[in-house]
């Protein structure tokens, strides 16, 4: 707000007080002549025919004051003496002038995170490649296998990323790399819908070779190879869609599993038993249940659901994984070994890796944890095994990191290596589709959800 | 988005700095897809939703790591079918909830499986997938608009302001909407009550990554008609791409957004609504 306009408003203010003084006298004359004498005279005042100082009244503050120049057109050149010969200033007064500013002012401060933070990780073990979905700067980072970040660097820099708009990468959470071509299938969670697919050694700003509208809000991915089928878990829906593994387009699922029955409650992570047939799904326990009234939400503890594979439709469970000794906590990615029959989970929020025996029920115990403050874990949501190598592999969340570990590792274990894409330092901020912010006044801070 | 979780960060922080707080875990009973957090300051305590479970859970103040609600609102009776954004009105002890054709109204310490208060529901209304909402205790009025609109669409979003009491099938005072507006579908919004100004954001089309025609928009309540914004922040200066997230801290004359593409907050001073 310029001060030159502030004052002409103030003035202009003045003036038009002064303006109806003198419009007062002229037009109600000895009436208004004889009040005035009246209150002169009851404040021990007399008339003495002239003009006296009765009170001194400040100008009342203006009830936008300092809000006032969005009411005038910048391209406004009309100055009060204008006005005042326009007769505009005169008029009743009326809603005040209505303008738009564009404003491009630059932010005072930025709250994010520069450096990649990993939500789902795989391996080529054709290439010795590991892949990274990198769900905060929208890309995919590939590395040599055995890359492995000294304590004391700032990151690793990987051997190619895919990266920009071009890709449609956006929330990418869910990865699986194609173990014969080594097509790379990323599974945008939230805002465009889509499954994208690229070739092995595709890098760069470069759109995906085919897409797949999928329903909104899906998470996990698992193919089996031997039909040719592609799972894709759904949060919105609690589901579970069935593809082609080559479907594009607006293909439509070959099959969906749906409903109450199955107790899937915000599905995230699901795997494949292809030897015993079995589909495994990681609940975190957000329920929808159909009552005589309609649909209402329900909270239910974290669970690991079973299912034949060739389910269809609203299909029970076949066993469920469920209580307080499975420590499940907000469980994410799985991945299974039917070789040994092993389910391994991410269990985000107890930043640990679960290990249960496949043909686990109820409230089981895990048959091994990796957890503790010499594993690095923070926040894994991602988690693949290397069986050539006898390696368990973690993606944090948490920590911009990808660590590393012998297959039985078990308990406070320490990585064999870690890929690390930020300084040692560095806390991921995680922040992921910020839909809101708020602000607590009470501590000075802001509160930002996923 | 993988991992769900509530960050709190120092209001000066900048890029990667830590946050102050971290709110995550099985206890806290948050989900992913948070679209509204509000913070109330008469009675220390902040509000959230979590759509997946159809509920309202209210956390302290200075809720920290995996903390449960003190409460929750969840249940048949409540009606919440898509509960993703809300207000609370301190001075009424209210809360409001879009949810989809209808406004539901919850005492604000409401607590389990409770009715509304109020429902506003009707062909009168209006309403149009609503699915965001402020209220303005001071002006008597709440604003609420609908959250999504695909890029195949004819439809637009638009601003209908209500009494703030109203219930039942009964008409908006007042409707924003119109090409002068420029308003494609509205997220999050917030309300200064003492100047009235509505400060919402637009991201564009809900399926494009980065589309045309973002900006955050600053009307007053008052304002009627195909009108465009009194403020309009956008350009590249802004740094803004998608901006879903808006909350005003008057003390420091500051607007917060909430930018979805760049997983980021960006804090912008901006004395003329103060």
């Amino acid at each position: 707000m310029s001060g030159r306009r502030r004052f002409s408003w103030r003035s202009s203010g003045a003036l038009l007080g002064l303006l109806g003084a003198a419009a007062g006298l002229l037009i109600f004359g000895d009436a208004t002549t004889v009040n005035w004498r009246a209150a002169s005279e009851a404040a021990l005042r007399k008339p003495a025919g002239g003009p006296q100082l009765v009170s001194v009244e400040p100008f009342p503050a203006m009830e936008m004051e300092g809000e006032m120049c969005q009411w005038t057109p910048a391209s406004a050149s009309e100055g009060l003496f204008e006005a005042l010969q326009q007769g505009s200033l005169t008029q009743p007064a009326t809603a005040p002038a209505r303008a738009s500013q564009d404003v491009d002012r630059a932010p005072v401060r930025q709250i994010r995170d520069t450096y990649a933070t990993y939500s789902a990780i795989a391996l080529d073990l054709n290439t010795n490649e590991v892949f990274l979905q990198d769900e905060n700067l929208f890309g995919i980072k590939v590395f040599d296998r055995m890359t492995s970040t000294p304590p004391g660097a700032q990151f690793s820099e990987p051997k190619r990323m895919l990266v920009g708009d071009k890709t449609k990468l956006e929330f990418n959470c869910g990865l699986y790399i194609d173990p014969k071509t080594g097509d790379m299938y990323s599974v945008n969670n939230d805002t465009t819908d889509m499954l994208v697919i690229f070739p092995r050694n595709a890098a760069g700003d470069i759109p995906p070779a085919r897409t797949l509208k999928t329903p909104h809000g899906t998470y996990g991915i698992a193919v089996d190879e031997g039909k040719q089928e592609m799972y894709l878990t759904v949060e919105h829906q609690n589901s579970i869609v069935v593809y082609r593994k080559l479907a594009q387009g607006d293909e439509k699922p070959l099959r969906t599993i749906q409903g109450g029955g199955t107790q899937m409650e915000d599905p995230h992570g699901i795997a494949l038993d292809i030897k015993n047939q079995w589909l495994f799904v990681a609940n975190h326990g957000n329920a929808r249940v159909r009552g005589a009234d309609g649909t209402y939400g329900r909270f239910d503890p974290p669970s690991i659901t079973v299912y034949p594979l060739q389910s269809s439709g609203e299909v029970a469970p076949l066993r469920v994984i469920e209580g307080p000794n499975t420590q499940l906590n907000w469980p994410a990615s799985l991945f299974m070994d039917e070789e040994r029959g092993e389910l391994y989970v991410a269990n985000d929020a107890n930043d640990s890796i679960l290990v249960f025996r496949a043909t686990d029920s109820g409230n089981a115990a895990p048959l091994r944890v990796v957890r503790g403050p010499k594993t690095q874990i923070k926040n894994p949501t991602g988690v693949y095994v290397d069986f050539q190598n006898n390696e368990l592999w973690v993606s944090n969340m948490g920590n911009h990191r990808a660590t590393v570990y012998e297959r039985t590792a078990n308990g406070d274990a320490l990585p064999k290596r870690v890929i690390r894409s930020a300084p040692a330092d560095k806390l991921a901020l995680a922040i992921g589709n910020p839909g809101a912010v708020g602000y607590d006044s009470k501590r000075d801070e802001i509160l930002v959800p996923n | 988005m993988a991992h769900p979780q509530i960050a709190a960060f120092a209001r000066l922080a900048k890029e990667n700095t830590k946050p102050n707080r971290l709110i995550a875990g099985q206890k806290t009973r948050l989900s992913r897809t948070m679209h509204d957090i509000r913070y109330d300051a008469v009675n220390d305590e902040f509000f959230v939703t979590n759509p997946f479970a159809r509920a309202i859970m209210v956390f302290r103040g200075g809720a920290d790591g995996e903390e449960a609600p003190i409460r929750v609102i969840q249940g048949p009776k409540t009606q919440l079918v898509g509960v993703d954004r809300l207000d609370v009105d301190t001075v009424h002890n209210e809360i409001y909830v879009p949810n989809d054709d209808s406004i539901l109204v919850f005492a604000r310490n409401a607590s389990g499986d409770v009715a509304p208060l109020r429902v506003l529901k009707g062909p009168d209304t209006g309403l149009d997938a609503a699915g965001t909402l402020a209220v303005d205790p001071i002006n008597n009025v709440f604003v609420t608009a609908r959250d999504t609109v695909l890029s195949g669409e004819g439809a637009r979003s638009r601003l209908l302001i209500f009494d703030r009491t109203a219930s039942g099938n009964t008409k908006p005072l007042r409707v924003i909407s119109g090409p002068k507006t420029g308003i494609i579908r509205v997220n999050q919004l917030q309300i200064y009550a003492p100047k009235g100004w509505l400060v919402a954001t637009m991201p564009g089309f809900y399926d494009m990554q980065e589309p045309d025609g973002i900006f955050v928009g600053i009307w007053s309540v008052h304002d009627n008609g195909d009108v465009a914004p009194r403020w309009k922040i956008a350009g590249p200066k802004s740094l803004i791409l998608k901006p879903r997230g808006v909350a005003i801290n008057p003390k420091d004359k500051e607007i917060l957004v909430a930018d979805m593409r760049q997983n980021a907050v960006l804090t912008y001073y901006f004395p003329e609504i103060f």
